[in-house]
């Protein structure tokens, strides 16, 4: 496969997962801004906007409102879900010839509708609608790729970039809870943190199959354990760089031992980092130096898959 | 039998449409331009006859729905080009006309001919003033047109094409003669493109008319990838059983990377940038996730100016540095050739007749458009006489740029033309106006003539093949006679009957 080629569905694919976090996350803030004061609402989305846009030029600030409506359709705004899915699509379109029909069908369509001229119209009525909509639209893409798209390689790259990215987005998102301030996780919480950690739960997806484990009773060691350590829940962190160490031994088969050796050893010790830790061990000690421990080695796996198999030097290549 | 059926075509034969008097024909205009579907009595010509009773037949309301669903195929394929405005890029579907235009097949076959003779006699040419030139010193050609013709490459000089086949996708633009017969236009030697446009629209075409199409036996055309597989397989026989095969594109913001798309998909080969490619040691290499591998042949959409930046502009980001060494070292073949353009030059044009009888010793199948070619005194006056009725054109450009059409220009037009053409007379060809044929096309709810030309794609490597198809280009403007793409036109399909 094209270096090129890998690198646009990898993109694709990490987009995807961008726009899919970000409208979910602003879903869920725009809700649970309903039971909140004013102060506590624009407290939290200030540090709900930092966690999702980059680049961080200047300080957040701005009613939720006005936020939500940068971090989703402004077009100047790097990271608003319509540039992420237009960016998408981008790397989509210089691949049309290797996804399928079905998946780009999909993905223009959604294209087409944030670029539709009563888009705004469409979010100012119904915000939480709409983007609830987005996630549907970017859900039914995913099923679309699994279905119709060959598992080869190509396919082994894009769930790379999703996996990658979503590592990443949890962790960052887990840091704004526990990285802050000390959580005190022995005291009963008062009903305003009670949402505070319900909407953290369903940020991530995860409240209904958070119930299945440890019921409803919510408090926050088990958030942590359930969001960064269960095996089975897709959008934990656990259960991304597993997929991550996978997916990387099945791209480039072609490609030999030494050149892949670095990513693969990287993906591995993030693995054992997660398959091997605890929940107690990290809210006693440096939660915070862990999750961005996450997030720099998701950088550093990345940057080596990057060396191994897209943007190599070739003097070795040709001379060996 | 079916009472209600015999009931519909009683009423058929005794309301014949006429063209300009009835429905859906009425703003049909038969105008001084041969007509694809009506003769000069105004009656439908005998290959046309189905088309024409279908059209009768059918409720407005149908073809209205069946253009719609064809335009939706095409947006959702993403058969779209893009137009460059002041921020936002937009992406528009090519206008596509609905009604099929059809040749006879024993017109077809002549045609086909003419063009195999054309294009055989063209890249002797090309291989004759890269090399020995002795078209040149024998006072065919005029030494100065070729040597000072900008397409014309230095660089080319003595290197070898694999099977002397310097063109080997060639499409020329055939026009009908008032008179009903076909000529040249142009040939496009460089890169050529619309071929998909010519398979998209036969997609459509087949499905809103089914029964027709069975009914016609249209010649297929959808082998087309295969063909021009087998093309380019052939030019590294030489040196490669089974060749790496790529097709370079600029990339997803050229206005025809559609089509480079599509033709990747269709032959099955790599779809490459020239950030893909690099060169080491005059062999060009792809960068793959396994490591580099080599290329052998490159069926480039990408213009000589742009293809090396060492070799020739060196702001071009698109290309591949080194690969003009490369291919003169015999290492990679690349489609077509180098400096091609040289032989589609406007002036060069009017030699080609001269070209085939000097080369193949054979007469021109083919007629080409009377041309007056401005660097001769005489034809220089007579062309600044006649500004009003001629169609001038500069030598060395194409799709519809650099040209003024007399009888349809401003005074004012015409006068900058006029001191043009004083300052550099080289640099232009005159022609009389031709009044392109007519074909019938779908537009404002009624069936109204537009004119047409056709261009078909002429496949040249081991041997000379082309599909029995073609695009047939629409100027959709009422009494238009520029068909180009960038000069608002459409296209249709083309269905060769057998």
């Amino acid at each position: 496969m094209l270096s090129r080629v890998a690198d646009n569905l990898y993109w694709m694919a990490r987009y995807l997962e961008r726009a899919e976090h970000s409208a979910r996350v602003l879903a869920v803030k725009l809700e649970a801004m309903l039971e909140q004061t004013p102060e506590e609402a624009t407290e939290a989305w200030v540090r709900v906007v930092a966690s999702l846009m980059w680049p961080l030029a200047q300080p957040v600030a701005g009613a939720p409102d006005a936020l939500a409506y940068r971090q989703t359709l402004d077009r100047n705004q790097p990271s608003s879900v319509f540039n992420s899915i237009r960016l998408a699509r981008d790397n989509a379109r210089q691949v049309r010839e290797l996804i399928s029909t079905e998946m780009w069908a999909q993905l223009n369509t959604l294209y087409l509708r944030m670029h539709a001229v009563d888009a705004d119209d469409e979010w100012r009525a119904q915000p939480v609608q709409f983007l609830q909509e987005v996630v549907e639209e970017l859900l039914l893409f995913a099923g679309v790729t699994d279905s119709t798209m060959r598992h080869g390689e190509g396919w082994h790259f894009i769930q790379l970039g999703r996996y990658t990215e979503r590592a990443q987005a949890v962790s960052r998102l887990l840091d704004l809870y526990f990285g802050s301030q000390p959580v005190d996780v022995t005291q009963k919480l008062s009903s305003a943190r009670y949402f505070d950690w319900l909407s953290l739960l369903k940020q991530c997806t995860a409240f209904e199959a958070y119930c299945k484990v440890y019921t409803a009773h919510i408090e926050p060691a088990k958030v942590a354990e359930f969001l960064i350590f269960d095996p089975e829940f897709p959008h934990s962190i656990r259960f991304a760089t597993d997929r991550i160490q996978e997916e990387l031994s099945h791209v480039a088969p072609g490609a030999g031992g030494a050149r892949r050796v670095q990513a693969e050893r990287l993906a591995g010790r993030l693995k054992a980092q997660l398959d091997y830790g605890q929940v107690e061990e990290l809210l006693a000690g440096d939660i915070d130096g862990f999750l961005q421990g996450i997030q720099s080695s998701c950088k550093q796996i990345h940057q080596s898959m990057y060396d191994a198999f897209i943007g190599y030097g070739v003097d070795e290549l040709l001379t060996a | 039998m079916d009472p209600s059926k015999s009931a519909v075509r009683l009423t058929v034969v005794s309301n014949r449409a006429r063209p300009g008097h009835d429905a859906p024909f009425a703003a049909y205009d038969l105008g001084l331009a041969h007509d694809e579907m009506f003769g000069q009595d105004g009656l439908p010509r005998s290959h046309a006859k189905d088309l024409y009773d279908t059209l009768c037949t059918l409720p407005v309301a149908e073809l209205e729905r069946r253009q719609q669903t064809c335009e939706r195929s095409f947006l959702h394929q993403g058969i779209t080009f893009t137009v460059y405005g002041d921020e936002q890029a937009t992406e528009k579907i090519i206008p596509t006309d609905l009604l099929p235009r059809i040749v006879p097949g024993a017109e077809w076959d002549k045609l086909e001919r003419g063009l195999k003779q054309r294009i055989v006699a063209l890249n002797a040419f090309l291989k004759d003033v890269y090399n020995d030139g002795k078209i040149l010193n024998d006072g065919v050609v005029p030494r100065d047109l070729v040597y000072g013709s900008k397409h014309y490459l230095r660089q080319m000089r003595g290197v070898s094409v694999p099977l002397d086949a310097y063109v080997n996708v060639c499409g020329t633009d055939i026009i009908r003669r008032e008179d009903g017969t076909f000529v040249v236009l142009e040939d496009n030697l460089r890169v050529p493109s619309g071929v998909s446009y010519m398979l998209a629209n036969r997609e459509v075409a087949k499905r809103a008319f089914r029964d027709l199409y069975r009914g016609y036996g249209v010649r297929p055309i959808e082998h087309y990838g295969q063909e021009l597989l087998a093309t380019l397989k052939a030019l590294a026989a030489g040196f490669r059983d089974e060749p790496r095969i790529c097709l370079l594109t600029p990339g997803i913001f050229n206005s025809a990377y559609y089509e480079h798309a599509f033709l990747a998909r269709q032959m099955g080969v790599e779809l490459v940038e020239g950030r893909d490619l690099f060169v080491h040691d005059n062999v060009v290499y792809m960068r793959t996730t396994a490591g580099v591998k080599r290329v052998d042949v490159i069926y480039r959409r990408i213009d000589d100016d742009f293809i090396d930046p060492l070799a020739f502009r060196h702001d071009s980001a698109l290309g591949v540095p080194g690969l003009m060494n490369a291919y003169r070292a015999g290492n990679v073949v690349v489609a077509n050739a180098l400096g091609t353009g040289v032989a589609d030059d406007k002036a060069v044009y009017s030699y080609v007749p001269d070209i085939i009888r000097y080369y193949l010793n054979e007469e021109p199948l083919l007629d080409i458009v009377e041309t007056y070619r401005c660097r001769e005194p005489k034809a220089l006056s007579h062309a600044l006489e006649n500004l009003d009725s001629l169609v001038v054109k500069a030598v060395g450009e194409s799709g519809g740029y650099g040209m003024l059409v007399g009888p349809q220009a401003s005074a004012a037009e015409r006068e900058a033309f006029r001191a043009k053409l004083k300052s550099d007379p080289d640099n232009y060809i005159a022609q009389p106006t031709i009044q392109l044929s007519t074909a019938p096309c779908f537009v404002h709810g009624g069936v109204e003539a537009r004119h047409v030309d056709l261009r078909p794609y002429i496949l040249h490597g081991a041997d000379t093949r082309l599909v029995p198809g073609a695009l047939t280009r629409v100027a959709l403007k009422r009494g238009s006679l520029v068909v180009n793409s960038s000069q608002g036109g459409g296209s249709k399909d083309t269905w060769v009957l057998p």
